[in-house]
Parts: structure tokens; C-alpha cells; sequence
């Protein structure tokens, strides 16, 4: 008898510490966001390469705000020799997507114009930072 | 996780620990005693005092790091307490000296900020050497620190305080001051050991000056091989020394070139000491090496098998057949007692807090923060790989703690620093 008991101590023991293990691992999912990515990438607005040396078909979602450059420390890597260590800023303001020239040596183009101050972008709009081409998508 | 969980499971662990041992009160006389609220006590004050701190100094700080590391110590405890009860009486005094240093690194980094760690890097670098050497000081004589050789390797010092004595294992932190200034060192050097590398047909190999430092880390951890006799600690290092410099760099070359080095330091080593070779021996064919050095490891899996799929039960087990069965071999004394399936929750949680660690450096901005988490959890990883694949017989065995389950007050206390630096990282970068 105390070794039935004893057994079914055990394994209520082990239970515990799974679910334990399991609440420890629900937790950190939802902190990494796991769960919403879909819900996120709604509300964002997504971009993709169409023109790079050696990022075509490359895509990002801007939700909040982002900056693209050639630095290790942006938020997006853009690997063109042309491109500055921080070169521009992509930012949603009430759903709309908004680009920003962070005063980059080669320059910003939408659409083919040079921009310098801050400019509202539209679903297709092609932005060009040295020899990549990015999609408003 | 809402931050406030954290409190909730940290009970939790406690609650567990203590179930546990009083399991193994109920296996040995039937009933249950003042160790099991003595033992909730302890878990629970240790690990909250370290969210407390964490609360109060580093608020910011992922919220699950704390609680899997709790589960394991309350694991590890409650078979430390079945083994040896008069050690796991000790190491509930070093659970809560190790919680009580978190909390002060915490307290000192939230006053001074973290870049201060990277003031007086070579000063840490010396210390860290030092701290390494310490133990080769004579074992006799009038020195009120003495170096201690203990199961054929010299890891200890004893230091006399005139009224006890108090043997440590100074490697323990000297690995901690040795992560901190490689990641500053690195964190400096960056573009310097970035690119430059040399192509040989379709093969990048790094610029032969820059192979220099790899060079002499590995010549200083052969050297702690062989005068300390100690793999575990030799093979951390270089491993540690490795992995930060392809992190900092992305340069694969490092990994092959760390490779080779540890290949031939490995077959050098195997050919000249007897010490290695016994190792080498009892890894591939324990049964064969029985009488000599395969029978910790023989008898390890003994035990593991005798556990099977739920184990034995606490306390009905006979994990004390095993050599050292609280400190090295705490795998395999948890895997006879409760089974493969114990086994796998202990490794589910050493996965969460590794997870959570690279999770820790990956979101870090900061070239240093990124580093210094990448490599704290590059050694606590690393130690739990050696010690349980060695156990498990996937790599020779070496003699590492396996991090907060084995007995050991300098191997607690010094994980209890590295998790509260990895804290004080996550917070540091969330306020950024």
C-alpha cells in the first residue's frame, strides 16, 4: 500500500514539474510574440526588394518604425556598397508609410525623384537606395 | 508571461523542492519532517530574494529566466538531500550566499551601469589568470591560502580563516571575468578581426596575425590541462574563446580553425597523458574499463537504466552506487531515481533558461550587451552539454558541475553571478 502510494506520489511529482516546464515555456512564447506574428503583419506595411545584387526577393513588414542601412546595427541590412551606414527611416503614421532621408551620402529616390524631406508612400511605389529597388507592397 | 507570473512560479519551484523532498522523507521512515518547509524556505527566499533584487534593480529584466533555473536548483537539491543530507544542509547556506551575491551584482550594475564592467579589462584579464593559477600555490605551508588536489585534479584552494577553513574553487569565477572581457575586448577589436581574412581558392581563412590570440588562448588552456590536470575547465575556455570570436566577427574561419586547434590539442593530449587517456578509454568502452575508470561512468548508466521511464522513485533508488553522485554524476542519480522522464524535464528546463539567455542576446543593440550575454550563456550551456553528454556518454567525461543541480557552493555561486549579469543585461536593453 505505501508503495502504491508512493508511486502515485512520484508520478504526480513529475506531472507538476511538466506542467511547470510547460507553463515556463507558454510564457516565454507569448513574450516573444509567437503567437501574434499574423495579427502583426497585418497592421504593418510590407516592403520587398525587387532590385539588389544579393537581396532580391528579400521582404520586411514596417509596423512601428525601422532604419535601413548598411550598418550591422540597423534595423534592416541593406548590402549595397552605395547605401549608407544609416540611410533612411521607414515609419507608418496612421496606417499611412512614411519615408525619411537620414541625410545619406547617395541619396534616397521614390519614383525616380530624389527625396529629401519626409515623404508619404503609396501601395507600388518603388523606393531606390543606390542599385536596390524596394516595393511598396 | 505577465511580469506577475514570475512570483507565482518561483512558489512554484519552491513548492516542488520541497514536494520532493519530502518524497524521499517518506521513502527512508514514513513520514515527513521539518526538512520540507526548511527546504521551501530556502528555495523560496534564494530565488525570491533574486527576483526582489530584480524588482528593485533591474525591473526590465526578462521575467523567465528566474524560474526554470529555480526548478533545476530545487531538483538538484532534493536529490543532494536523498544522496547526503549533511551536504545538502550546506548547500541550502551556499543557495542563499549565491542568491544574496546576485543580488549585489545586481545592485552594483544598477548603480554603476554596465559599461563599468568594461573599464579595467586587463586588470580583469589578470585577475582571471590569477584566480586560475591560485590553486597551484603549495599545498603545505605557512600561506593562509593553499592549493587543494582533489580526485587527481587541481581545481581547490583552502583558506584558512583561523577559525574554519573554507575551500572554494576559484575557476568558477575566474570563467565569469574571463566572459566580461572578452566580450569588451572583442566588442573594441570588432573591425579589426572583422574581414580581415585571407582567400585560398574557394576557403576563407582569417589573416595569420589574427589567428595570435587564438593561438594563445589555446596554449593557456593546454597549459591549465596540464597543470591542473583538469579537461573540463581547459576545454571551456578555449570553447568560450571560440564561439565570441565567430559571434563578433560571423567569420566561419575562427570555427574551423578553433576546431582544428582543439582537434590536435585533443590527440596531443590523449597520446601524453595517462590521465586523458583513461577518460578517452571509459567513454568509448566503460564495461571494458570497469575496474579502472569506466566505473563511474558504468555505473551511471546502470542507474539510468534501473530508472526507465518513470524511475525508481525517490529515496527507493540506489544512486549512492555511483561515484560522486551529487556533484558530477547528479544526471544520472536523478535519472535513476526519476527516470527518463525527470531526466527530460531537467533538460526542458536547462533549455528554456539557454533559450532565454540567447534570446537575451539576440535582442541585444549594444555590441557589448549582445556579447557578454552571448557568451555567459555560451558558458552555462556549454558546461550543462560537457557534464551531461558525459554522463550520457556523447562526449568524454570531464569534470564540470553541472550548473545549479550539482553540489558545490563556488559552482553555485558563481552561476548565481552569471545569471544575474544576464539580467541585468535584459534590463539594460529594454531601457535603452
Amino acid at each position: 500500500m505505501p508503495d502504491l502510494l508512493l508511486t502515485l506520489l512520484r508520478l504526480i511529482f513529475l506531472g507538476l514539474v511538466y506542467l511547470f516546464v510547460w507553463q515556463v515555456a507558454r510564457s516565454i512564447s507569448t513574450h516573444l510574440g509567437l503567437g501574434g506574428v499574423r495579427r502583426r503583419r497585418r497592421s504593418g506595411t510590407r516592403v520587398a526588394l525587387v532590385k539588389s545584387d544579393s537581396q532580391s526577393g528579400a521582404t520586411f513588414t514596417v509596423t512601428d518604425s525601422m532604419v535601413l542601412g548598411r550598418s550591422d546595427e540597423a534595423d534592416f541590412f541593406l548590402d549595397d556598397p552605395y547605401a549608407s551606414d544609416f540611410h533612411l527611416r521607414l515609419s507608418t503614421r496612421e496606417g499611412r508609410l512614411i519615408v525619411n532621408d537620414l541625410g545619406s551620402t547617395n541619396g534616397t529616390y521614390v519614383n525616380g525623384r530624389r527625396v529629401t524631406t519626409p515623404v508619404d508612400l503609396n501601395r507600388g511605389d518603388a523606393v531606390q537606395v543606390g542599385k536596390t529597388v524596394m516595393e511598396v507592397r | 508571461m505577465t511580469r506577475d507570473l514570475q512570483p507565482t512560479l518561483l512558489v512554484g519551484a519552491a513548492a516542488l523542492a520541497a514536494f520532493g523532498v519530502s518524497l524521499v522523507n517518506f521513502a527512508a521512515q514514513g513520514t515527513v519532517d521539518a526538512q520540507v518547509g526548511l527546504t521551501f524556505g530556502t528555495v523560496l527566499v534564494a530565488f525570491g530574494g533574486v527576483f526582489v533584487a530584480t524588482r528593485r534593480f533591474a525591473p526590465e529584466a526578462v521575467p523567465h529566466l528566474l524560474p526554470p533555473v529555480a526548478v533545476i536548483a530545487g531538483f538538484g537539491f532534493v536529490e543532494i538531500f536523498r544522496l547526503n543530507p549533511f551536504r545538502a544542509g550546506l548547500q541550502r547556506w551556499w543557495l542563499l550566499i549565491g542568491a544574496a551575491l546576485a543580488a549585489v551584482v545586481l545592485a552594483w550594475i544598477a548603480r554603476n551601469g554596465l559599461p563599468s564592467l568594461r573599464r579595467y579589462r586587463n586588470t580583469q584579464l589578470l585577475v582571471a589568470v590569477g584566480l586560475l593559477l591560485m590553486p597551484l600555490l603549495p599545498s603545505e605551508g605557512s600561506l593562509p591560502i593553499r592549493g587543494l588536489e582533489v580526485n587527481g585534479s587541481r581545481l581547490w584552494i583552502e583558506i584558512d580563516l583561523y577559525i574554519t577553513q573554507l575551500n572554494f574553487q576559484p575557476g568558477e569565477v575566474a570563467k565569469l571575468l574571463f566572459v566580461v572581457f572578452l566580450a569588451s575586448y572583442l566588442a573594441d577589436r570588432q573591425p579589426a578581426l572583422k574581414g580581415a581574412h585571407r582567400r585560398i581558392g574557394r576557403l576563407t581563412l582569417p589573416e595569420p596575425r589574427q589567428l595570435g590570440p587564438l593561438l594563445l588562448v589555446w596554449l593557456g588552456s593546454l597549459g591549465i590541462l596540464i597543470s591542473q590536470r583538469d579537461l573540463g575547465a581547459s576545454l571551456l575556455l578555449f570553447l568560450v574563446f571560440v564561439a565570441m570570436l565567430y559571434v563578433a566577427t560571423g567569420e566561419g574561419g575562427y570555427l574551423v580553425g578553433g576546431g582544428m586547434l582543439i582537434a590536435i590539442g585533443g590527440v596531443a593530449s590523449w597520446q601524453m597523458f595517462d590521465h586523458v587517456q583513461r577518460r578517452v578509454s571509459a567513454w568509448l568502452d566503460p564495461f571494458g574499463a570497469f575496474e579502472d575508470a569506466g566505473y563511474q561512468v558504468a555505473q551511471g548508466i546502470f542507474g539510468m537504466g534501473t530508472g526507465s521511464l518513470a524511475g525508481s522513485g525517490p529515496g527507493l533508488g540506489q544512486p549512492e552506487l555511483i561515484p560522486n553522485a551529487i556533484t558530477d554524476f547528479i544526471f544520472a542519480a536523478v535519472g535513476e531515481e526519476f527516470g527518463f522522464a525527470g531526466t527530460v524535464a531537467v533538460l526542458g528546463c536547462y533549455a528554456l533558461a539557454i533559450a532565454t539567455g540567447f534570446g537575451i542576446a539576440l535582442r541585444s543593440r549594444d555590441r557589448f550587451n549582445k556579447l557578454l550575454a552571448f557568451g555567459l550563456t555560451f558558458v552555462f550551456a556549454i558546461q550543462t552539454f560537457l557534464i551531461i553528454g558525459g554522463v550520457l556518454r556523447v562526449v568524454p567525461l570531464t569534470g564540470i558541475a553541472l550548473p545549479f543541480m550539482s553540489y558545490g557552493g563556488s559552482a553555485l555561486v558563481g552561476n548565481f553571478m552569471l545569471v544575474a549579469l544576464l539580467l541585468a543585461v535584459s534590463h539594460e536593453e529594454a531601457t535603452r
